[in-house]
């Protein structure tokens, strides 16, 4: 399975675009929604300028004990309250990518993804439209049954079940 | 409930479904043809009944469908439940739709206690 990768969002939120801005840009203001369901985040270091550097730690819950993850990636595009450009990938601890056969995909696989922002001022309500760009379709994210998912409809595809 | 939401719920459901290698290798084994409960559950070290509870689970939601008809109800997978969970982004719209629904929450918290800094509009 090697469709589109990229994902789109669009959302209209009712409050000024300062605000919604501050929200991608501000740690405070990030690490406050930015964790998915059950997970913190305990740092968010963003240096919001071209070239600049962020770092976001999240600490979550398993059932297996509690486990940390940390993301680093750089700023592309910085244009005030309009428009963010930033990569992502996963580290290690020490901020060092986290390589693909670390995360049991293979070598080489391209594990960087990159978000765009977009904010549109509608009168005091902001329109905000984010895409994510190049998520591998074997993320990590998506753990081990991604590519289980994969065989499975290959198969199913084989079989015209 | 919205339909969104409800998908949603079924999309949950069929990710919690898969999310056991032991029902995947159920689903990888019905991709070759339909097959009993009994047929299903040998190359496994689980007991009948413990199969029967993977198979439901896959069941409700949607993935694997039974005769009702035939005496030993043979287990089909169901393709068009995987067909949700195809497009691997649709995973992470998940993620960022809770993240953005908090956002909101979030907003809207701000606005009703303005920060001292900075005197709302």
């Amino acid at each position: 399975m090697t469709t589109s990768n990229d994902l789109r969002i669009e959302r209209t939120f009712d409050a000024p675009i300062d605000l919604i801005w501050a929200m991608w840009t501000e740690p405070d203001h990030f690490a406050n929604w930015y964790g998915p369901m059950g997970a913190k985040i305990p740092n968010a270091e963003m240096d919001v300028r071209v070239g600049g550097r962020r770092h976001i730690a999240m600490a979550m819950d398993t059932p297996r004990g509690p486990m940390e993850m940390f993301f680093v990636g750089e700023y592309r595009e910085v244009n005030p309250k309009t428009r963010l450009v930033y990569t992502e990938a996963m580290a290690e601890a020490d901020g060092n990518l986290m390589t693909a056969e670390k995360m049991g995909m293979p070598p080489g696989a391209h594990m960087e993804t990159s978000v765009v922002v977009e904010l549109e001022d509608l009168a005091g309500r902001t329109r905000m439209t984010m895409t994510h760009i190049g998520i591998p379709a074997d993320s990590p994210g998506g753990q081990g049954w991604a590519m289980a998912i994969d065989k499975l409809e290959q198969r199913v595809a084989a079989h015209r079940i | 409930m919205t339909a969104a939401t409800l998908d949603d719920a079924r999309l949950d459901e069929t990710f919690a479904a898969l999310a056991n290698s032991t029902r995947r290798a159920i689903l990888a084994r019905l991709a070759d043809g339909e097959a009993s409960v009994n047929e299903l559950a040998a190359p496994f070290d689980l007991t009948l009944p413990a199969i029967s509870k993977h198979i439901k689970v896959l069941e409700h939601a949607g993935l694997v469908t039974r005769s009702r008809h035939a005496q030993f109800r043979p287990c089909r997978i169901h393709p068009a439940a995987l067909a949700n969970v195809a497009t691997w982004a649709e995973q992470y719209r998940h993620i960022w739709d809770d993240r953005f629904d908090r956002m909101d929450t979030y907003v809207q918290q701000l606005r009703q206690t303005p920060p001292k800094k900075a005197p709302e509009r």
